[in-house]
């Protein structure tokens, strides 16, 4: 599954700048808010689904080589954060729908977790 | 669903024997910033978090949560505990991650129990 | 008219359906030794079979602990006791027929210890030891049973008796207007703690007669309100919660450092919490939008080096207003 379909499953808008999305597959999923779990779970390559629009999502994104971040229930971050993620090559996606409702999807589709204990 | 289903759905560990197990489960919410589970989580849900703090059960106490899963094992602070068994709020640690537990439970039927924040009221 | 025959008329409510599973709550709360006979009839080992017949007669019993030098040597049961008739033997010594080393129960163990134990096995009793080792009661099925209605009797009545007087707080009192006005101290940086006085407050209004709508969004306000104090002043500071019929006015006060730019505050998503708050799951710039939600008007007014005060009021529309009897006094 790549991006671009899960883009078009969940109905999902890019934020940052428009990419080849279909060449990304990504490697599985991970949900969390804070910001230090995903540092300590989050498998390179993953789709970070979060309801954090704080600036530093984008350096944990980059520092952890992720995929994509789908940001949920319509939070919007701030266009200094956009221009940050298009320079690093992080791709923003946005969702009105809750991260429940999105990890669901995502599993649903066939993604998986990919972290020491799952 | 009912608290004791749910234990079993995610091979849980119910923490605290104080807990109602016959408590129905209408839905579902994944978050660990406890301001967006006060401003949207509709009563009767169960909620996912990577927090452990005691202020998890305070969150879930004032917004009408029906239970709690820690998710990826995590063990609570004592008075966190100590908290969810007084006021008898379910609290449940499972090995899996806030991910997969979210797509378990999504693909056992149950919704999202989270409006739009831009709903008007709280209630 | 007393709680409890108002409450035998209604049918089934939800409050009753928790009394329901609180049963099983009592089985892990109530000890062994709360439920138990006490008052035992024991037999000595080298008494007759005579002797148990009489003593199961005269204090309608079908079984009785066998005690040696105050230990607990083994268990009469009217079974043993028809096994002994059968053979015509009430001669005997009871230390012929009785179970010997019987299985016992500590009486220091939850209730649910004595179930499991009647599950498990096909014994109508078990004698209670205490931590020495020596007998001091017996359990029955009976003393389970009644042990756990007469607790949830007390609980229910507890409750009921509360929010009775509660309730009624506002008629009983006469004046031009009453109100009840609640005081808390907020610590700051105290995250254990954080939510108490919310918590309290969510339950002070439920007892008063409030809709759990109502109680649930003065909850969440008043919570935000609590955690900023933890998180934001210098020194902590105080929430007042006042709560008339028709309306619950509530203030959370400190004396500094204040509020630059209260606009900005108030924008969803803004704020100046610090990576370690954020980490435990605030300081997301959403505590004052929710509260803006929970409330019916909201005024934030803050002077930097002085302090900041927020007040938060809820409307109670008349079909709502608190005090059981209040809105239709009002009406009629």
């Amino acid at each position: 599954m790549n991006l671009q379909q899960i883009i078009d499953a969940l109905e999902l808008t890019p934020l940052t700048e428009a990419k080849e999305f279909s060449a990304f597959e990504p490697s599985c999923g991970y949900a969390a808010d804070l910001l230090s779990c995903v540092m300590s779970g989050a498998a390179r390559h993953s789709i970070w689904v979060t309801l954090q629009a704080h600036g530093n999502i984008i350096a944990v994104a980059s520092l952890l080589d992720l995929s994509a971040i789908i940001i949920t229930e319509g939070a919007s971050p701030e266009d200094a954060t956009i221009t940050k993620a298009n320079e690093e090559g992080v791709i923003l996606l946005s969702t009105k729908k809750t991260t429940f409702e999105i990890a669901g999807k995502l599993w649903e589709l066939g993604i998986r977790c990919k972290s020491s204990l799952e | 669903m009912n608290v004791k289903e749910l234990v079993t759905l995610i091979d849980g560990t119910l923490l605290n024997p104080s807990a109602n197990l016959m408590r129905e489960i209408r839905g579902g919410c994944g978050a660990d910033l406890m301001s967006d589970v006060l401003a949207s989580i509709q009563p009767e849900a169960v909620l996912l978090t990577g927090l452990c703090n005691p202020q998890v059960v305070r969150t879930a106490q004032m917004a009408d949560v029906a239970a709690i899963i820690l998710v990826r094992g995590k063990v609570p602070a004592r008075e966190t505990l100590e908290l969810a068994e007084k006021e008898h709020i379910a609290l449940i640690s499972s090995p899996f991650g806030m991910f997969a537990l979210c797509g378990k439970l999504y693909q056992a039927g149950l919704p999202s129990l989270e409006r739009s924040v831009n709903s008007p009221a709280c209630d | 008219m007393s709680p409890v025959s108002e409450s035998q008329k209604k049918p089934m409510t939800d409050q009753d359906a928790e009394n329901i599973t609180r049963t099983e709550e009592l089985a892990y709360e109530l000890k062994v030794e709360e439920v138990m006979t006490k008052d035992l009839k024991t037999l000595a080992p080298d008494a007759t079979m005579q002797d148990a017949l009489e003593a199961f007669r005269e204090e309608r019993i079908s079984g009785a602990p066998v005690v040696a030098k105050g230990k607990l040597v083994g268990l009469i049961s009217m079974e043993d006791l028809i096994r002994c008739l059968r053979l015509n033997d009430l001669a005997a010594s009871i230390s012929d027929y009785m179970t010997t080393n019987p299985q016992s129960i500590r009486s220091k163990d939850p209730v649910v210890e004595a179930l499991k134990q009647f599950a498990a096995t096909h014994y109508g009793r078990f004698p209670v030891l205490d931590e020495h080792d020596s007998l001091v009661g017996i359990i029955t099925k009976g003393d389970l049973t009644r042990g756990i209605l007469a607790a949830l009797q007390h609980d229910y009545h507890e409750e009921e008796v509360r929010r009775y007087r509660a309730s009624h707080l506002f008629e009983d009192i006469e004046s031009d207007r009453s109100s009840l006005i609640l005081r808390y101290n907020i610590k700051k940086g105290d995250f254990v703690l954080g939510g108490a006085a919310s918590s309290k407050i969510k339950r002070a209004l439920l007892r008063l007669g409030a809709t759990p709508q109502i109680a649930r969004r003065a909850g969440i306000a008043v919570y935000e309100a609590e955690m900023n104090l933890i998180i934001h002043t210098t020194n902590g500071g105080v929430i007042r919660a006042e709560i008339e019929p028709h309306q619950i006015a509530i203030n959370a006060y400190d004396d500094g450092p204040g509020i630059e730019d209260v606009d900005l505050a108030m924008r969803p998503g803004f704020s100046t919490a610090d990576d370690d708050v954020r980490e435990l799951g605030f300081g997301a710039g959403m505590g004052l939008v929710n509260i803006q939600r929970c409330v019916d008007s909201m005024r934030l007014e803050s002077i930097i080096g002085k302090g900041t005060n927020l007040k938060m009021k809820i409307f109670l529309p008349n079909q709502e207003v608190m005090g059981e009897g209040f809105g239709q006094n009002k009406e009629s």
